[in-house]
């Protein structure tokens, strides 16, 4: 968080004002309409250099459970670092490559992307992300301040996160043992029985 | 009263929670009945007084309900299904947002809800009454899949639904017998229950199968003792049923499970005298269509079941066309399903009365080879083989092109014309018969030769 970034303000805004287009449906398999890696590939053509298709095998999608939040965020973060400001930053391509990549797959794998754009919150927090990442901070801020911010939003968020995954792997538990029970075989009347 | 009557008559308090002094009566009745099968098992219907209640309402509901939607659109009740079901449900949670056309949204099939139940269970639903239903298939492969009494339930209203369009209405209640749910397997999930929302009329699930009875001549003894106003079975069970010396006169048969052969449906309509209802269902959605002879396919019973026929890309076709049947909504709440590839084949053709479920068939599509350099549809065997009264068959190419039609004992006497009828189809292929010698369903359609090119 050495260097100088944007102000947050102006990125918020960004985010907030996402276009209907960056939320089109991702393609995975034979369903959806962006194909990602070319959206990620106009990206870096923007802001550094075009790459063969194999350095972008990333975000190309195959499985929906797994692959269409993450490519769903990858698409907000393009229209994120589209910005002007990154444009003319010089980022280096594999940073940007790393932060579409591996930050976006940690994100996705609990928050919805859409609340990426809807809550203030997550918003702040993929913002200050995405420049810590690539090693800025907002402008305005000493690096003290931007990593005290970061962490107090990924803090809280990720204490929610870890009670709601321990709530949920405590419930899928408990749902397999319930219908495992000697007494849920049992069942119940239905006049019919497949 | 011995220890052991005693806690099996506490038991059925505990499957049947609101059971009275009729209820009982009627339990003893269908157990100790002279001619009364070894029953194995112990359940009910688990109801409790509010649900009852409830499901008196829900009943109301779906007996006069719109069924169906417009051609060109969704059902009106679809957004909000798929809004809440992305909320509440962990399994499309992780899907992140909703798509914002419907058909963005990826299916899911058989195998996803094998994979783990529990990430399609709501998070609305409380863990305490669930229930399973086990279901194999025709792939083989067990899948649990998570329910509740009501919506166990919630079956009859489907079914009296479907018995309306057949101009029947139930009555028996307090002292008859409702229905008796027919199996013919060597091992078999077998108990008497009541039905509470008609006034405790006596359920019973009995096997036909020998081994369950003191003696074979009780099977009809029995069941003519009961008088059951309905009959439930599959078309194994029904083979069965229309080989015993009865005098009983259901007032409705309903055949569920596999595919009813039109030849097997008339022998039993002719001997029973009553309609026999040939109902699409399936523990995944419950029952989801009654055949019509005048539609020429399967009517909708469901008013919250959306249908789509998707082709093996995922993508809707055109009305009239051949598609796997993609469910979404349903009325099992602790399993809302979105875009469920159901494995199941059809088209979709819109009536006067609705959508209708044409040319159903279980599993994908087989293709068979005819010598003469063209390909014959599973469907056209199925026209083939349907006025003969045979409970199940399979048909089977070799990779030489040559037949193999296998039939369950009971229809050897058919094997000659079922073959002819195959020849007209392959004229100049060998068809051998074989015996079925499994228990229970086989697959219907298999083929050695890839399938992939025509």
């Amino acid at each position: 968080m050495n260097k100088i970034g944007p102000p947050l303000e102006a990125l918020l805004r960004r985010l907030a004002d996402t276009p209907p287009d960056f939320l089109d449906e991702p393609r995975i398999g034979n369903t959806g309409q962006v194909f990602v890696p070319a959206v990620v590939n106009d990206l870096l053509a923007k802001i550094a250099q075009r790459l063969p298709q194999a350095g972008l095998e990333a975000f190309r999608g195959r499985d929906a459970s797994t692959d269409r939040n993450r490519l769903l965020l990858v698409m907000i973060m393009v229209w994120l670092l589209a910005d002007e400001w990154f444009a003319d930053a010089q980022l280096p391509i594999a940073e940007v490559l790393g932060l579409l990549n591996q930050t976006a797959r940690e994100l996705a794998l609990s928050t919805n992307a859409q609340k990426f754009i809807a809550d203030p919150d997550r918003r702040e927090e993929l913002a200050r992300l995405s420049l810590a990442r690539l090693g800025f901070r907002p402008e305005g801020e000493t690096p003290e301040q931007a990593t005290d911010r970061l962490s107090a939003l990924s803090v809280t968020e990720r204490n929610r996160l870890l009670d709601a995954s321990r709530a949920a792997e405590a419930r899928a538990k408990a749902i397999r043992e319930q219908l495992i029970k000697k007494q849920a075989e049992a069942s119940a009347d239905k006049w019919t029985r497949e | 009263m011995d220890a052991g009557i005693d806690s099996l008559k506490i038991r059925d308090q505990e499957y049947c929670p609101t059971l009275s002094r009729a209820g009982q009566a009627m339990l003893d009745f269908l157990r100790e009945h002279p001619a009364a099968p070894y029953f194995r098992n112990q359940s009910g219907n688990r109801l409790l007084a509010e649900e009852v209640a409830e499901l008196r309402e829900f009943e109301q509901i779906i007996v006069s309900a719109k069924v169906g939607w417009p051609q060109d659109g969704k059902p009106e009740w679809l957004e909000s299904f798929i809004a809440e079901t992305f909320k509440d449900v962990p399994y499309y949670r992780s899907l992140g947002p909703v798509a914002k056309r419907f058909e963005d949204i990826p299916t899911i099939s058989r195998a996803d809800l094998a994979s783990d139940i529990t990430r399609f269970v709501p998070d609305s639903v409380p863990i305490e009454r669930l229930i399973n239903f086990r279901t194999t298939g025709t792939t083989g492969n067990p899948l649990l899949i998570a329910s509740h009494p009501l919506v166990a339930g919630r079956y009859l209203a489907f079914h009296k639904r479907a018995l309306r369009r057949f101009g029947i209405i139930l009555e028996h209640g307090k002292g008859q017998v409702g229905v008796v749910l027919l199996g013919m397997q060597k091992k078999c999930f077998t108990y008497v229950s009541v039905t509470p929302l008609m006034d405790e009329s006596g359920l019973a699930k009995i096997n036909l199968h020998p081994d369950d009875w003191f003696h074979p001549d009780d099977r009809a003894s029995y069941l003519d003792a009961l008088q059951p106003e309905v009959i439930a079975g599959d078309p194994i069970s029904f083979s069965e049923f229309l080989s015993l010396p009865l005098r009983l006169r259901p007032r409705a048969i309903l055949s569920v499970g596999m595919t009813l052969s039109s030849g097997l449906r008339e022998a039993l309509e002719t001997r029973f005298q009553c309609p026999v209802l040939d109902l699409y269902s399936m523990n995944e959605v419950g029952p989801v269509g009654v055949f019509d002879r005048a539609l020429d396919g399967h009517l909708l019973l469901q008013n919250r079941l959306y249908i789509e026929i998707l082709d093996s890309q995922g993508r809707p076709v055109s009305e009239g066309q051949r598609g796997e049947i993609t469910f979404t909504g349903g009325f099992n709440f602790c399993l809302p399903l979105v875009r469920y590839r159901s494995g199941d084949y059809a088209s979709l053709k819109w009536t006067p009365e609705g959508p209708v479920i044409r040319r159903l068939s279980g599993r994908k599509p087989v293709r068979f080879f005819v010598s003469s350099g063209t390909w014959v549809n599973n469907i056209d065997v199925t026209h083939a083989l349907s006025g003969l009264a045979i409970s199940q068959y399979g048909l089977h190419q070799r990779r030489d092109h040559s037949l193999v039609l296998r039939l369950p004992n009971s229809a050897m006497m058919l094997a000659n014309t079922a073959s002819t009828r195959l020849a007209q189809l392959f004229p100049t292929q060998k068809i051998t018969i074989e015996e079925i010698v499994t228990d229970g369903k086989v697959l219907q359609y298999t083929s050695d030769l890839p399938q992939d090119f025509a």
